[in-house]
């Protein structure tokens, strides 16, 4: 580049440099940051400072210097408005003077040198901005996406979290139940069958009970993998506790399902190392196996819990296949129990009275009081329908009060001239068991204006075990009132000889096994046993009722043994009292 | 525009966000029309709040150049922000190349931002976390990978510490950054104060904060001289931050005017 021979640039431009570039520095404070010491922004302008001032002289005249000017400014984050602004002022202002430019067209070339300047700025700018516009918009985004994708993610875990268990990482009850739900929607063909096997580990409560929570955690742990290697290709899922199932999807038939089951079963029954020591672990299966058609998810899974049960009640480590008959039965029983509360509250229960005869005359003692339940749609059934479920479930409480309570209020209305006879009711277990049961007695006599003395109650031998036990104690204060306490059943049970001689007892009943057997003309081992156990009762001051006489020669063998009287068929079945009193009178 | 329903909330783009606004302040053009007119709204309060921004910028820039002159080789950059002009890593890398950066910050924008401008750089790296959880800055990975924390490290947080309010407990937070450092190790802090400031100012101001998310919460010399605590602070002490070691006389005058106090500390030996 020459010097044009019409500019010249003189001497002592050099301090007139310095001038402009302080005020140049000075102006573009504030405007925007400036990253950059004072030092490095006033070197900067100072070149910048140069290259406009050789531009304005420069022959010929390139607008682009000042273009570049402008870019450079702003790469250099000189980059505002107000930056562009003070510059083009500074410049105008200082830049000719400072200097000491002489040039005849300088005034014009300033201006163009200028616009060139503002031109390549503003360009420099705009691009600036669009890149850092595009670049945040970049961030924006990339941070959109990555969001997402955790969100995806998440909704993964989420899903799987939802869908297994968080101890054994099986498929837990949710999972299956879609699985199960769909295998029953969509079978491929009509005929395709399913399976079920419900798992339930054998009193693993010991596990956890002996070896601790972390140890049965452990078991459990240990149980899910070893299904989940033996099973592939079978869904197995854990249901909650130690139960698990196992879903066989178009099986071949009840044989398909039962290798299944015995596969988990071996599998489940190798011994396990729990803290330190081996603990072998069991397990029962319940398995149910049919058609998809026409069967539900519901239906099949209380079928296999119930199964479960089954082997479980048989013993358990064993697998157990559903019975249809055996679910109706118990079904029915369960209904039945169901049904006896409200059957108490709708009067269905009542009472018919069976004979107690005197064997030395026939004259009527006094009856047993047996309960009856005209059951809605059953028709009546016979106690042997309900009784035990009643004594398993704690009904026999409530039910036996009313026998009680009925039995005395019946017979507190009874009148015979000759000796009205008492009335026997039984009292099960857990009736003697109840605290209250003496006050209980005395508040029905009370009642009913019943003497106490014609009451029987009838207890089994299991109910009084221990003669220093409560039951024993309140049966004696009954005896005191004058109650009459009878053992039903003697022979049959314990027969404990020795709690008779220190047992409020007053009767004993013998059962009617041994009465069955005196048919025979010649007298057999039954006779003996009964004849035995009469001598025994009077030798203790008791007396003898025998069950189930059913013909005139069991009466007459029994009469001739010394038994005092006698019950059954032979001397009239249950019937309702005022029946058997009318006939008294 | 309606935002399809499966768009996760936390990219929230029509909020302010505090980074934005500063790299706005700054003259910079990574901010959104939402970030634009929250900033605006601030100037509206506040004029002279981009110089504020840029007094705070050049305090950042001086501290870290006295850093790199005394030798320091490892920096973490706490609330880093949008990190546009003169960011840690340029000035730090052109005294020492060998010199490593870890920013932090908790906006995600800012920081998907710093992971493409700093996707070329492997001694420089940034994480997503809030400066109210040092534990987890401490063990991150990235800081692990990058930060030997058993030789001197300069922790920055600058123009950061004024949105954590003292129910954080920023002494507490201070304190576990202080238990992770080896001595020769260096804070610099900075923040908004409003001493000195009219009250309608100072409400205004948090006014447009509120909005963003990050409410302000400002603290004077002797709160955040306070919280250099086992620090030994280098000459002058916490002063408005042009006072700071400044590079020309005049460029410190009217300093209070810049609304940020700053100093910074050291580990002795």
């Amino acid at each position: 580049m020459t010097s044009p021979a019409t500019a010249t640039q003189p001497s002592g431009a050099n301090s007139g440099i310095a001038a402009f570039t302080q005020e140049w520095a000075n102006a573009l404070t504030g405007t925007s940051y400036l990253p950059m010491t004072q030092a490095q922004l006033k070197q900067l302008l100072n070149r910048l400072a140069r290259q406009l001032a050789g531009a304005l002289l420069a022959e010929p005249f390139d607008l682009r210097a000042g273009q570049r000017v402008g870019t450079e400014l702003v790469a250099a984050h000189i980059a505002s408005a107000e930056a562009l602004g003070r510059t083009v002022e500074v410049v105008q202002l200082r830049l000719v003077r400072d200097l000491g430019l002489v040039a005849e067209d300088v005034a014009d070339r300033l201006a163009r040198l200028l616009a060139a300047v503002t031109t390549g700025y503003t360009r420099a700018l705009r691009d600036r901005t669009l890149d850092e516009q595009e670049s945040i918009r970049r961030a924006a985004m990339a941070q959109r996406s990555k969001a997402e994708e955790a969100l995806r993610a998440s909704e993964a875990r989420f899903r799987h979290q939802a869908t297994h268990d968080a101890l054994t990482d099986l498929p837990n009850r949710n999972l299956f139940t879609e699985r199960l739900t769909t295998a029953l929607a969509a079978p491929r063909r009509d005929t395709d069958r399913v399976g079920l096997c419900f798992l339930d580990l054998d009193q693993f409560k010991r596990v956890n009970d002996q070896h601790g929570h972390q140890a049965g955690d452990r078991v459990l742990t240990e149980v899910a993998n070893r299904l989940r290697q033996a099973l592939t290709g079978h869904l197995v899922a854990r249901l909650g506790g130690d139960a698990f199932v196992i879903l066989i999807e178009r099986t071949g038939g009840t044989r398909d399902v039962i290798a299944v089951a015995e596969a988990a079963l071996a599998a489940v029954h190798e011994p396990a190392a729990v803290a330190g020591h081996e603990v072998t672990v069991r397990t029962s299966i319940g398995i149910v196996e049919r058609q998809v058609a026409g069967t539900s998810a519901n239906e099949l899974m209380r079928a296999a819990d119930c199964t479960l049960h089954w082997a479980k009640a048989a013993g358990g480590g064993r697998w157990m296949l559903y019975d249809a008959e055996r679910d109706r039965r118990e079904l029915t029983r369960q209904a039945l129990t169901a049904a006896i509360p409200a059957g108490l509250d709708r009067g269905e229960f009542y009472l018919d009275y069976q004979p107690l005869a005197s064997l030395s005359d026939g004259r009527l003692l006094g009856v047993e009081a047996l309960v009856r339940w005209r059951h809605p749609e059953l028709g009546v059934l016979r106690p042997d329908r309900f009784i035990g479920l009643a004594e398993e479930t704690g009904l026999i409480v409530p039910l036996g009060g009313w026998v009680l309570a009925e039995a005395c209020r019946a017979a507190g209305s009874w009148s015979v001239t000759g000796g009205t006879p008492f009335v026997s009711v039984n009292l099960a277990v857990r009736q003697v068991h109840r605290p209250d049961l003496v006050q209980d007695v005395r508040n029905i006599l009370e009642r009913t204006g019943l003497p106490p003395e014609r009451l029987q109650l009838e207890i089994t031998e299991s109910a009084m075990m221990n003669p220093a036990d409560e039951p024993v104690r309140a049966l004696r204060r009954l005896a005191d009132l004058g109650v009459r306490i009878a053992i039903d059943d003697f022979g049959t049970g314990y027969s404990n000889l020795a709690y008779l001689r220190d047992l409020p007892v007053t009767e004993l009943k013998v059962a009617g096994e041994f009465v069955a057997g005196l048919r025979a003309q010649e007298p057999q081992a039954d006779e003996r046993i009964v004849a035995s156990l009469v001598s025994l009762a009077h030798a203790l001051d008791l007396t003898v009722t025998a069950e189930g006489v059913e013909t005139a020669g069991q009466a007459e063998r029994l009469r001739a043994i010394g038994c005092d009287a006698g019950q059954g068929w032979h001397f009239g079945r249950p019937e309702p009292a005022d029946r058997i009193l009318a006939r008294l009178s | 525009m309606r935002r399809p329903d499966w768009a996760p909330d936390e990219i929230d783009i029509e909020r302010p966000s505090v980074a934005r606004m500063y790299d706005y302040y700054l003259g910079g053009s990574h901010n959104f029309a939402v970030d634009r007119a929250a900033a605006q709204a601030m100037v509206a309060a506040v004029p002279e709040a981009p110089l504020m921004a840029q007094a705070n910028r050049a305090f950042l820039r001086r501290a870290v150049h006295f850093l790199a002159d005394a030798g320091v080789r490892q920096f973490l950059d706490i609330g880093s922000g949008i990190p546009t002009v003169g960011n840690v890593h340029e000035i730090v890398q052109q005294v020492a190349p060998d010199s490593r950066v870890v920013y932090v910050d908790t906006d995600p924008v800012a920081v998907a931002h710093s992971q493409e401008i700093l996707a070329d750089n492997d001694q420089a790296t940034v994480i997503q976390e809030d400066l109210r959880h040092p534990d987890r800055i401490l063990r991150h990975p990235e800081l692990r990978r990058l930060l030997n924390l058993n030789e001197p490290t300069a922790v920055l947080i600058v123009a950061v510490l004024h949105f954590v309010p003292d129910d954080d407990r920023p002494a507490e937070l201070l304190r576990t950054l202080y238990d992770a450092l080896t001595p020769g190790s260096w804070l610099v802090l900075s923040q908004a104060s409003d001493e000195g400031r009219a009250e309608t100012e100072r409400s205004d101001a948090e006014m447009v904060y509120q909005r963003t998310g990050s409410p302000l919460w400002f603290r004077n010399r002797s709160e955040l001289t306070t919280l250099f605590d086992g620090f030994e602070l280098v000459e002058p002490g916490v002063v408005w931050v042009p006072q700071w070691r400044p590079e020309t006389p005049e460029s410190s005058v009217n300093a209070e005017t810049s609304g940020f106090l700053g100093g910074v500390g050291r580990i002795g030996d």
